[in-house]
């Protein structure tokens, strides 16, 4: 028994190392920080629209302590989400899962930086599926609901399975609520959309 | 688990590789995470035991803020939170597949807060987990609070305590708390282990608001007095009291070594305390063959089987034992 904490334990020591490579910090002045991960190559950073404010370019740290300036690419308020694109050679990218096979029940951790403390980790569930109306427009989106504690500075963060992979980005688009994220399918959706790559339906 | 690390300094690589081999290469990366890796059995673990939960675990609508929870207790009752169940009729239930159908209260116990309604259905019933819960085990809470589907919330047994009066008349033998987050509805749903198996019900209407759970056993319990009665019955005396010591000349006296008693400092008028003969300054030291030494032991003897029955009390008087006989009457 105790010998499976203690691997369950170093596994999740991994994963957190893996996952935070693939992390980076996000600076608004005014807004102060969030959180960004590399969803792919090319320097592509996925954070929350609300983290940027109205500011096209910003300046991001990277896990390795380098601060490098990003632009912006396309940003979507409704579902909170905003591309950046940092011109910077192999970027590590995060593994990104599928979050429509995500269940309730599943164990998930939430990497970020809380009130701008670098790289912190909540762990907890997946408490619900579901779907949130958004404060502008009252549009229906899929959300994943977690019991992982989320703080200011985590908007943007991923939320990653027990595999090590992306399922969802942390958000407060819907107030209220503790833990919620925007699954990553819908966040892959729109990258796909932002680079102008989607071709046919997806099944 | 060096397999594990192995496959993390692979992901690290990947960045490196060509974007459109990446891909398959990340699916077949990801394959091999989730086997061999005691986080993903556990949290595959947890999946399923929400699942086989998640389909006893219904949705009551019977107040007028958002629906809360209830477990099947048999396939045509559902045990709940009696808090939650405002109103006697207009009751309302949602089966995890989806099919809403009337209910009726078929009983209530505000004393440990649960409610059981019942209606003409084929539910899924829950199954109890055998033995006591223990402080530290993994638990989730579970919850059927509107159309989304089930909802879930991970912690342990924080602490087992009991017993402890409800303010309702009640008296929990125990009770659980845990560090599980209860999201509003939870109240009348499940408390389960890594198993899926029933450990307790979720309540926040006991403790003033905060979140505890009752035992399955007690609940079980409730259950089927309420679908065999409709209601908990609990004995009466109208006496109050406070423990005293008993001095040791009148323990020798007494014929045995009884360190305290209940000092009657007040008996109600044409209660069955009065009607039995019990007078204030009495000292009660039994109860048929149970020794009677603080108030909880005291509640614990007037269960609802006693109710109407004469029962022999053994008091000290003037320091010399008496027994006396009190039909016990019942608690309104």
């Amino acid at each position: 028994m105790i010998y499976i904490l203690a691997s369950m334990t170093s596994n999740l020591n991994q994963l957190v190392n893996h996952v935070q490579r693939s992390l980076v910090m996000v600076h608004n002045g005014r807004f102060g920080v969030g959180t960004g991960i590399f969803w792919r190559l090319g320097g592509y950073i996925l954070t929350n629209q609300h983290v940027l404010g109205r500011k096209k370019r910003l300046r991001v740290t990277l896990n390795d302590g380098r601060e490098v300036a990003a632009r912006l690419v396309e940003r979507a308020p409704a579902i909170d989400l905003a591309l950046l694109q940092v011109e910077l050679p192999d970027t590590p990218a995060a593994l990104i899962a599928d979050s429509r096979v995500a269940k309730v029940g599943q164990i998930v951790l939430a990497v970020g930086h809380p009130w701008g403390q670098r790289g912190v980790v909540t762990a907890g569930i997946i408490s619900g599926l579901g779907n949130a109306t958004t404060h502008r427009k009252g549009e229906k989106i899929p959300i994943i609901r977690s019991d992982v504690t989320l703080a200011p500075g985590n908007s943007g963060g991923p939320l990653v399975n027990a595999a090590g992979g992306v399922i969802g980005i942390n958000t407060m688009i819907v107030g209220g609520d503790l833990g919620v994220a925007i699954p990553s399918h819908v966040a892959e959706d729109f990258v796909r959309d932002a680079l102008g790559e989607r071709v046919g339906v997806v099944v | 688990m060096l397999e594990f690390q192995f496959l993390f300094k692979l992901l690290s690589g990947i960045c490196k590789i060509r974007p459109e081999r990446q891909i398959i290469i990340l699916l077949f990366l990801e394959e091999l995470l989730m086997s061999n890796n005691p986080l993903f059995e556990l949290s595959e673990a947890m999946v399923a035991a929400v699942t086989k939960a998640g389909a006893s675990t219904v949705t009551v609508d019977a107040r007028r803020r958002i629906p809360a929870s209830g477990i099947a207790y048999a396939p045509d009752l559902i045990l709940t939170a009696s808090h939650v169940v405002e109103r006697d009729d207009d009751i309302s239930v949602t089966l995890p597949e989806g099919s809403k159908l009337a209910a009726r209260l078929a009983g209530r116990d505000p004393g440990s807060d649960l409610a059981l309604l019942r209606l003409e259905t084929n539910a899924v019933t829950a199954q109890p987990a055998p033995g006591e819960a223990s402080v530290g085990q993994l638990v989730l809470a579970l919850g059927r609070p509107g159309t989304d589907g089930i909802q879930a919330s991970l912690g342990v047994i924080s602490a087992i305590g009991g017993p402890v009066h409800t303010g309702r008349g009640g008296l929990l033998e125990s009770y659980m708390r845990t560090d599980a987050i209860p999201y509003p509805g939870f109240s009348g749903g499940p408390l389960v282990d890594a198993a899926g198996q029933v450990l307790g019900i979720n309540t926040s209407g006991l403790a003033h608001g905060a979140s505890l759970a009752i035992p399955v056993s007690l609940a079980w319990q409730v259950a089927e007095t309420l679908a065999k009665h409709g209601r908990v019955r609990r004995g009466y005396l109208g006496i109050r009291s406070q423990p005293v010591e008993i001095p040791a000349a009148q323990q020798k006296v007494l014929g045995r070594e009884q360190a305290s008693g209940l000092l009657i400092i007040s008996v109600e008028k044409r209660s069955p305390a009065e009607n039995g003969g019990l007078l204030v300054g009495d000292i009660i030291v039994a109860i048929e063959e149970h020794l009677v030494a603080d108030p909880d032991e005291l509640f614990a003897a007037l269960v609802g089987e006693a109710v109407g029955v004469p029962t022999p009390i053994e008091v000290l008087r003037g320091g010399q034992p008496q027994k006396l006989t009190v039909t016990i009457g019942e608690r309104k």
